[in-house]
C-alpha cells in the first residue's frame, strides 16, 4: 500500500465494505417485496415466493448486523478520507480495469466479428499490456494470440463439434 | 463386486486412460503456474467433457484433479510461491530444503507424500461412502434441508476472514439461484422482462465467473510484479525416487495422521485442502521430537503438508456421493459434470450407478499413480513451466474461459452474464467476502428450496424440522458452528485489540 498508511487503507475499505451491505440491504428489501408478488398455488403451504422471501429476509437480517458491526469499528474522521483513498486504491489497479474492459469488450465483440477475429485482438492486445515489451516477447505473443483464437476455432470446430460465433461475414 | 468389474472396464480403456494421463498432465502444469488454480483448471476442463461417456470425463477430471494438488508443489518447493492455496504450508519446509541444496529430493518427498495421501483417502472413500449412502436413502426432505443449512452455515463460517461476510456471501448465492424458473411448478421468478435471466443464472457460469475471472483479474492488481519478469532458481535436481519412498514410508505415523486430517477435513463441507494442508503441518510439528527444525526444512514438514492435502481429493468425495452435497469448489463442478450428463447426484448415486461411483474410486487410485509416473519421469521438464509469465496467463486463460462458457449452451448471452459475473466477483472479492460459500449457495440453493417444499406438502406442520432427531442433529450443529465461529471471532479480536494496546503503551 503506497500513499497511504495502512490503518487509513484499512478504514477506508471498513467503509466500502459498509457501503456494500447497505447495498445488499436495500436489493434484499427491494427483491423481498418483489417475491411478494410471485403468485402462489392451491397446492402448496409455500408458493414460488416463499423461499426468495426468506433468503432475502435472512440477507436483510445478516446485513444489519454487519452494519452495526462496521459503524462501531470505522471512526468519524474516516468517511471524510475515503474518496481520496478510493481514488488512490483504483489508481494503484489501474490494469485490473483496463483487463476488465478489455474482457467486455471482447466479449461484446464476439458476435459481431466473429470468435477468431475478436479472440486474436483481444490476445495479443491484452498480452502487449501486461509484458515488459521487448522483441522476443512481442513474437511469442503474436504466436500465443494465433494458437488460441485460430487454433481454439479449429479445435472446438473439428474436434468437439462446437462451432464458436463466427460474426457476420 | 459387479458394478466394481462394470467400473474397473470402464476405466481401462486406452481411450479414457489416454484422456487421464493427459489431465493429469494437464493438471500438474496447470497447478504450476502460479495463479492458475487447481480449481480453475477443472473449470477449463468441464467443457472439454461434454463430448465424453460420463464416466470418462469424471475420469479425466479427477486426474486434473489429483495432478493438480501436485503441481501446486513445484513452484511451492522451487520458488516460495504456494502454486495454489492447497500448498500454502509447503512452502514452509521444500523451499528452505529446496534452498539447501536440495531441490530434488524436496519435490521427490513431496511427490510420494501426495501419491500415498491419496491413495489413502481413496482407501477411505471406499469403505466410508457406501454405508453413508445407505443411511442417507432414509433421509426425508426434513433432514435434507436441515442438512444443507448445516453445509451452509459451516461453509460461511469456516471460509475466509470474517463469518458475517462468509454467511453473507452464501446466501447472496441462495438468492441467485432463486432467479429464473422455480425447481418446483416452473414458475418465472425476478426476471424483469429480461429474457437473459429467464432461465436463471446457469452454474457453471457463475463458477467460471466467480473462480475464474476475478482470480485472473487479481493476478494483475500490482502492475510493476506484473511487468517484471522473475527468473527461476534452478540447481541440480536429483530426484533420489526409491530412496526418498523409502524415507516417506520410514514416517508411517505422520503418514497416515495428516492423511486422515485430510480426509476428515476434505469430508467437511467448505474446508478443503488448504485448511487441511496447514492443520496437518501443524500437527506434524507439535508430534515432533524436532518441532524446532519445523520451518528450516524438515522432511516430516513436507510430507505432512502434501499427505494432508492430497488427501482431501478423496475425503471431499464422501459427501458427495454419500448425500449428494458438494463439499468444495471442485466437488461442485464434479457435481456438475454429473449433472450435465443427465445423472442426478445425490444418495441414490451409489444404488442406481454403482458402476459409474466404483469407476471414480478406481479413477482416483489410476490418476494417483499417473501422478507418480508422470512426476518421476518429467519433473524437470514441469519446472519449466513455473517459468510461463503472468502476461501470457491472463489473455489465454480469459478466451478459454469465454470458450468454455460458450461452448455449455452455444448461447451469446452467457457471455453477457459472465463479465458481469466476474466484475461482480472481483469487486467482493476485493472486499474481502469469500466466494466459495457464494458458489455452493447457487447449486444448493434449489436443493434446499425443493426439499423445503416438499416437506411442507408432505406436512405443513414446521415443528417436524426439529422434532425429527436428525433433522434436530443438523440444525444444532449449524447452530453451534456459527456459534464456534463467533467465539473464534471475539477471541481473535480481543487478543488483536491486546497486542495493539501493548504495542502503543
Amino acid at each position: 500500500m503506497r500513499g497511504a498508511g495502512p490503518d487509513e487503507a484499512k478504514e477506508a475499505g471498513e467503509i466500502a465494505r459498509l457501503l456494500s451491505y447497505v447495498v445488499i440491504l436495500l436489493a434484499s428489501f427491494g427483491l423481498f417485496f418483489a417475491a411478494t408478488g410471485i403468485p402462489t398455488s392451491r397446492f402448496e403451504t409455500l408458493g414460488a415466493g416463499a423461499f426468495p422471501q426468506i433468503v432475502f429476509a435472512a440477507i436483510a437480517f445478516v446485513a444489519v448486523i454487519a452494519i452495526i458491526d462496521a459503524l462501531r469499528k470505522i471512526p468519524g474522521q474516516a468517511y471524510g478520507r475515503f474518496a481520496a483513498e478510493t481514488g488512490g486504491w483504483v489508481r494503484r489497479r489501474y490494469l485490473v480495469f483496463i483487463i476488465l474492459g478489455a474482457l467486455a469488450l471482447y466479449i461484446l465483440a464476439i458476435p459481431i466479428i466473429g470468435f477468431s477475429i475478436a479472440s486474436f485482438v483481444f490476445v495479443f492486445a491484452v498480452q502487449v499490456i501486461l509484458m515488459p515489451r521487448r522483441t522476443k516477447s512481442v513474437v511469442i505473443a503474436l504466436i500465443i494470440a494465433l494458437i488460441f483464437s485460430l487454433g481454439l476455432n479449429w479445435l472446438f470446430a473439428e474436434v468437439f463439434t462446437v462451432f464458436l460465433p463466427r460474426g457476420v461475414f | 463386486m459387479e458394478d466394481f468389474l462394470i467400473g474397473a472396464a470402464q476405466i481401462f480403456t486406452l481411450a479414457t486412460l489416454a484422456y487421464m494421463l493427459a489431465g493429469s498432465v494437464a493438471g500438474i502444469l496447470a497447478a504450476a503456474i502460479p495463479g492458475f488454480t487447481v480449481t480453475m483448471a477443472i473449470v477449463l476442463t468441464l467443457p472439454l467433457t461434454f463430448a465424453m461417456e460420463p464416466l470418462q470425463g469424471i475420469a479425466v477430471m479427477l486426474s486434473v484433479y489429483v495432478g493438480g494438488y501436485t503441481g501446486g508443489l513445484i513452484s511451492a518447493a522451487l520458488l516460495g510461491i504456494p502454486g495454489t492455496p492447497s500448498s500454502v504450508a509447503t512452502t514452509f519446509d521444500a523451499f528452505p530444503m529446496a534452498r539447501n541444496g536440495e531441490p530434488g529430493r524436496a519435490l521427490s518427498i513431496g511427490v510420494w507424500a501426495s501419491f500415498f495421501g491419496t491413495v489413502i483417502s481413496t482407501i477411505v472413500l471406499i469403505f466410508a461412502a457406501p454405508p453413508l449412502a445407505l443411511f442417507a436413502v432414509r433421509l426425508g426432505p426434513w433432514e435434507y434441508f436441515s442438512l444443507i443449512v448445516f453445509a451452509l452455515t459451516i461453509v460461511g463460517s469456516l471460509v475466509g476472514s470474517s463469518v458475517i461476510r462468509g454467511m453473507l456471501a452464501g446466501l447472496v448465492g441462495l438468492a441467485i439461484s432463486t432467479v429464473g424458473t422455480d425447481p418446483m411448478l416452473g414458475r418465472p421468478r425476478f426476471d424483469f422482462g429480461i429474457e437473459m435471466l429467464q432461465t436463471g443464472f446457469p452454474f457453471l457460469v457463475v463458477l467460471i465467473g466467480i473462480f475464474a475471472i476475478s482470480q485472473l483479474v487479481a493476478e494483475v492488481e500490482d502492475a510493476d510484479k506484473v511487468r517484471s519478469g522473475n527468473p527461476l532458481v534452478t540447481g541440480a535436481i536429483d530426484f533420489q525416487t526409491w530412496k526418498v519412498m523409502k524415507e516417506v514410508l520410514m514416517r508411517p505415523v505422520n503418514l497416515v495422521r495428516s492423511s486422515i486430517i485430510g480426509v476428515l477435513i476434505g469430508a467437511l463441507p467448505g474446508a478443503g485442502g488448504s485448511i487441511a494442508n496447514l492443520v496437518a503441518y501443524d500437527q506434524a510439528k507439535r508430534a515432533s521430537k524436532h518441532s524446532e527444525n519445523f520451518g528450516k526444512g524438515e522432511t516430516d514438514g513436507i510430507v505432512a503438508s502434501e499427505a494432508g492435502n492430497s488427501a482431501t481429493a478423496g475425503g471431499g468425495l464422501i459427501p458427495l456421493i454419500g448425500l449428494g452435497i458438494p463439499g468444495s469448489a471442485v466437488d461442485a463442478i464434479l457435481m456438475a459434470s454429473l449433472m450435465v450428463h443427465g445423472i442426478s447426484v445425490g444418495p441414490r448415486l451409489i444404488l442406481d450407478n454403482g458402476d459409474l461411483v466404483y469407476g471414480m474410486f478406481i479413477a482416483m487410485a489410476v490418476a494417483s499413480l499417473m501422478m507418480l509416473a508422470v512426476s518421476v519421469f518429467s519433473m524437470r521438464l514441469f519446472l519449466r513451466v513455473t517459468e510461463v509469465p503472468k502476461w501470457l496467463i491472463v489473455p489465454v486463460v480469459m478466451t478459454c474461459c469465454v470458450v468454455g462458457t460458450f461452448a455449455l449452451n452455444n448461447r451469446v448471452t452467457d457471455l453477457y452474464l459472465l463479465i458481469f459475473i466476474g466484475i461482480a466477483g472481483y469487486t467482493m472479492r476485493a472486499l474481502g467476502y469469500s466466494l466459495a460459500p457464494l458458489v455452493l449457495g447457487v447449486i444448493l440453493g434449489p436443493i434446499a428450496e425443493t426439499n423445503l417444499r416438499r416437506a411442507l406438502m408432505t406436512d405443513s406442520d414446521l415443528s417436524l424440522f426439529v422434532t425429527r432427531p436428525i433433522s434436530l442433529i443438523f440444525l444444532t450443529a449449524a447452530l453451534l458452528s456459527i456459534a464456534w465461529a463467533i467465539r473464534s471471532h471475539l477471541k481473535n479480536r480481543n487478543t488483536a485489540e491486546r497486542s495493539s494496546d501493548a504495542s502503543t503503551s
